[in-house]
């Protein structure tokens, strides 16, 4: 049994500098999937620095393949950034739990969506769409370039700098749209910068609606052995479960937005 | 020796700690392996020599806040707090989910005082299951400020706390060192005094990580635990000190990824191993090197691994003046 699977990489696609999409051939991963799980990757395999794997939401899949969207950050993102066509990828997964999208609390899907926090969009419109959910999408990303528009529907951009769509937030553009009542009976779905999953989970509890929100933190193993990516659960929480934390890689990535303090 | 049907030796993997039997020399280090469960959806723990547990203490401990975990330079740096579920839900769900594996598993023990590891010990002796081997004493944890590390670094608190828990279990008593002290040698003569089975080294070392930007710590407590492959030659240095020093059977850990790496430890002394860090990279890292020992084993015709311990060639000048 070999627990991680060395997968080569098949495609890749530079978005935006710095910014690509790396397909790779692995079935289990690829089959297996569901929206909102993250596959655990070695920036280089087989070196021991960087050592660590770094967690990605699965972007994409397709029969055997399966695809992550990687932003350059620090130096083992900037690494795997750089991978080529042939070159292999240690992949681990899929790890974590699904977006809720059976929660049955909601009617319209509104996908909120900062920067790379794109990663797992794709997948869950392909589950919303089969569930026949409706869906709108609200995407943030700081300029027009950095937009990864690829399997989403019904978008509404908004920039920071106004290269794309609306000036501005994209929190404000949803905000708007529940105080008209465009959205009937909806679900927050969010992933992107922690100023934006806060105020996402504001509005959602100022309109009293549904809020998923996915986390990203630093991570070792993926799999809820090193106790290293504890998220803080709210009062209730803790008085209902005794557990302070809990872990994002096993009990997440995404949680209701009231569950949890970020 | 078995000799299978294409001729080749089939090395013997089996070392012996007391009366206790272990199917190769791997462990898995504590916190680094959970309770087994999380692990065992990617690899088959009974192809382990043994399992040692995550901490556990008394009560629940619920752990650090974020950020627990920084990497390094070939390692990383933690501070995980002891997150642990307490003794009274390791005996009724952890012990016997472990005890379905054809492997051996250590109880490892933190506490803050002598009662609490004694207690805790006694209570798992009460529920023991038959693989259970023994236990494993972290007296070694940087972490948390009551987590043990006074004990660790007092040659007389070690040897009282050893003695104390040795009264109490006839099952392997194994310390755990801490390397975070000017010499590990009076610990580990420390231990062989009290009656420990064996001692176990290094815990992590305590290291630190700067944002230059935010000019805050990395880590929530400041100080964490460095461990990984950074660290491997620090451990290996400690482990060779502390067999010159006692003749107690030591168990080396530190920065082990290869089935290499651990044939350093026992020439260097160690009769044991434990794979720690790299868990979290791969969760069959210590099956990785169980395997990659018995071909390291066959490929240079070596017919037992316990033929590796302690095999270090010095010249005879250098160990006559001390090294």
């Amino acid at each position: 049994m070999d627990a991680s699977l060395l997968s080569p990489v098949t495609r890749r696609v530079e978005l935006a500098p710095g910014l690509v999409t790396l397909r790779f051939h692995n079935p289990h991963v690829a089959r297996t999937t569901k929206a909102g799980q993250f596959v655990n990757v070695l920036p280089k395999a087989g070196f021991l620095d960087p050592m660590l794997r770094r967690p990605f939401s699965v972007y994409w899949t397709e029969g055997d393949e399966a695809e992550i969207i990687v932003q350059a950050h620090g130096r083992g993102t900037g690494i795997l950034a750089g991978t080529h066509v042939g070159d292999m990828l240690d992949v681990l997964g899929p790890l974590g739990k699904p977006w809720m999208v059976n929660s049955e609390d909601y009617s319209t899907a509104v996908l909120l969506i900062g920067g790379v926090g794109v990663a797992s969009m794709p997948l869950l419109t392909r589950a919303l769409e089969r569930e026949e959910i409706p869906i709108q999408t609200f995407y943030g990303a700081r300029t027009g370039s950095l937009i990864a528009k690829e399997h989403l529907q019904n978008l509404h951009f908004a920039t920071d700098d106004g290269s794309q769509g609306f000036h501005g937030s994209n929190v404000s553009l949803v905000r708007a749209a529940l105080e008209k009542n465009k959205l009937n009976s909806p679900k927050l779905f969010t992933c992107g910068p922690t100023a934006m999953l806060r105020a996402a989970q504001s509005l959602a509890a100022e309109f009293g609606i549904p809020c998923e929100i996915s986390l990203e933190t630093e991570m070792a193993c993926g799999i809820g052995i090193c106790q290293g990516c504890p998220v803080r659960n709210e009062e209730s929480v803790f008085q209902a479960t005794g557990r302070r934390y809990r872990l994002v890689c096993t009990d997440g990535p995404s949680f209701r937005s009231e569950e949890v303090v970020i | 020796m078995n000799l299978p049907q294409n001729g080749a030796i089939k090395p013997d993997l089996r070392v012996r700690l007391g009366d206790v039997e272990f199917k190769n020399p791997v462990l898995v280090a504590s916190g680094t392996f959970g309770y087994g469960a999380e692990a065992n959806q990617w690899c088959d723990i009974s192809e382990l020599g043994g399992v040692v547990t995550k901490s556990v203490s008394w009560k629940p401990r619920m752990g650090n806040p974020p950020h627990r975990i920084i990497e390094t330079a070939s390692g990383m740096l933690n501070s995980i707090g002891l997150a642990n579920v307490g003794v009274q839900v390791f005996i009724k769900e952890k012990l016997p989910y472990l005890a379905r594996f054809d492997t051996k598993i250590i109880a490892n023990i933190a506490a803050s005082s002598v009662e609490e590891y004694r207690d805790v010990l006694e209570h798992i002796e009460a529920n023991a299951v038959p693989n259970l081997a023994g236990y494993e004493i972290n007296i070694s944890c940087p972490n948390v400020k009551d987590g043990g590390l006074s004990f660790g670094t007092s040659v007389e608190r070690t040897e009282e706390l050893t003695t104390l828990l040795r009264a109490s279990t006839k099952r392997l008593l194994i310390m755990k060192l801490t390397p975070n002290v000017t010499s590990v040698a009076p610990f580990a003569q420390a231990c062989e005094r009290a009656g420990a089975d064996a001692i176990s080294l290094i815990n992590t070392l305590v290291g630190m990580s700067i944002d230059i930007y935010t000019r805050e710590p990395r880590l929530n407590t400041v100080t964490g635990g460095l461990s990984g492959p950074a660290i491997k030659p620090i451990a290996l240095a400690q482990v060779y000190q502390a067999r010159k020093a006692c003749s107690l059977p030591i168990i080396g850990i530190g920065g082990i990824v290869t089935a290499e790496d651990a044939v350093e430890f026992l020439i260097a002394g160690a009769s044991m191993v434990q794979v720690g860090t790299a868990n979290f990279v791969y969760p069959d890292a210590g099956i990785r090197v169980a395997k990659g020992l018995e071909a390291y084993l066959q490929k240079q015709s070596i017919a037992r691994v316990s033929d590796l311990v302690n095999s270090l060639r010095v010249k005879a000048e250098l160990k006559a003046a001390g090294w």
